[in-house]
């Protein structure tokens, strides 16, 4: 039988804030957050040369703080439903560090693949920063035959491109252009976007 | 019977004929681009419109983005190799039960829209025939009287007083595999039940002006029932 997972980024796609920026504004660093974010999406610095940097400077707030923010956010409610109705295929497929979004993954229910980070004397360090392409391959190695991905960045296209099927979603942003050119769709809409994934 | 569920619209090509550096879609006539007056008339009547994208793909999704977020975009990187055709069976991946095929550059009646997509659900597909007046028609031969037609010939021969207007309804798998013309795939299945449609094509600049004359008469027309 043909299994299928449904690979969907977090920031900017399933959630509706970007949770880094959220966590910025909380030590009065939106503007420099901003920066690095803007340049990031458009690609012109890699995503991880961009985590080391964001890491380097919102590493400082202490943990409870992080994820009491992240708690705060706001997942889209469509998408929210459809990774529901079945957890066992859906998978979160984000940069963002296991420390700062694993227990916002888990509350929708289904598992998350992301980059890792520990902490040292309160500080978080970095220690992988996942490569989304990867993160499919190891779907298929676990008995995925079919993979569909949902993204808007440039750290996407890793994943678009090892995915059968990939959908530049714009719900919240315009996709960037370099995540339009690897998709096989373009969807501005989170009701649009499920009714999508359940034909496919 | 089985209604019409989703609507693809086809807007790939190049709009090389009137090289005016836009998809013929993108055509904008008093005030609203060929492609939204498209799919504001279609979206009442479908669960869902689907636009296969190619050339200047950027203008039509930026159009999307703004106008119609809900409408799901199919991009066709190929569109310079490929025929309309193979759009709308790109345009229909996934989909199942009966589909609206339309090219993208046509100034459609939203009343003889809504009648054609009812009568669509009678019958397996319905061809849409108009009175042939485009500058390098596809004409049809038809059987029977005008409101239970039969298309039982495409032909480039003049002298037939209707053409094939490029909009046809029927199974969602129904432009698979094929290559040439979308004529050409329903001639496999000649005859076909056929129907007429208000519409006019936006292809050469000869029919570009018939196409706004006939919108601002649509505009018109719609003006007038909304006051009503």
């Amino acid at each position: 039988m043909s299994r299928t997972a449904y690979c969907f980024d977090l920031d900017g796609t399933l959630t509706s804030t970007e949770i880094l920026p959220s966590i910025a504004a909380e030590l009065g660093l939106s503007e420099e957050i901003a920066t690095l974010t803007r340049i990031t999406m458009e690609g012109w610095i890699t995503f991880a040369e961009s985590l080391r940097l964001r890491v380097a400077i919102l590493g400082q707030v202490p943990l409870d703080v992080v994820r009491s923010i992240v708690d705060d956010i706001d997942l889209d409610p469509a998408l929210e439903a459809f990774i529901r109705a079945r957890p066992d295929e859906c998978f979160v497929v984000t940069g963002n560090l296991d420390l700062w979004v694993g227990h916002l993954v888990g509350r929708l229910g289904c598992q998350g693949v992301t980059s890792r980070a520990k902490t040292r004397n309160g500080v978080v360090v970095l220690e992988r920063v996942l490569d989304k392409g990867d993160a499919v391959k190891g779907l298929r190695t676990a008995g995925f035959d079919r993979i569909i991905s949902v993204g808007d960045g440039s750290n996407d296209v890793p994943m678009f491109k090892e995915s059968d099927i990939a959908i530049a979603f714009g719900g919240v942003h315009s996709p960037t252009q370099a995540a339009i050119s690897e998709a096989e769709f373009v969807v501005h809409d989170a009701e649009a976007l499920c009714s999508l994934l359940s034909t496919l | 019977m089985q209604p019409v569920e989703y609507a693809v619209i086809a807007s790939a090509g190049l709009g090389s004929r009137l090289g005016h550096g836009l998809p013929k879609s993108m055509l904008e006539i008093n005030g609203r681009t060929v492609l939204s007056r498209l799919i504001e008339s279609l979206r009442p009547h479908v669960k869902g419109v689907r636009v296969v994208v190619g050339y200047r793909e950027d203008l039509v999704i930026g159009l999307c983005a703004s106008l119609h977020r809900d409408v799901v975009i199919v991009r066709n990187p190929e569109f310079r190799t490929t025929n309309t055709v193979q759009s709308m069976a790109m345009g229909a991946r996934g989909l199942s039960g009966k589909v609206l095929f339309l090219d993208g550059d046509l100034i459609v009646e939203p009343g003889s829209l809504s009648h054609f997509i009812a009568k669509a659900a009678d019958v397996p597909s319905l061809v849409a025939v108009a009175p042939s007046r485009s500058e390098n028609p596809v004409n049809v031969v038809v059987d029977g009287p005008e409101s239970r037609m039969l298309v039982t010939r495409f032909t480039r021969d003049a002298g037939h007083p209707y053409e094939w207007a490029n909009v046809v309804a029927g199974p969602a798998d129904m432009m698979d595999g094929a290559e040439g013309y979308v004529f050409q795939r329903l001639e496999e299945h000649l005859p076909l039940d056929a129907a007429l449609l208000d519409l006019r094509e936006v292809d050469t600049p000869a029919d570009l002006e018939l196409a706004k004359a006939f919108a601002l008469q649509v505009d018109e027309q719609g003006a007038l029932r909304a006051r009503a």
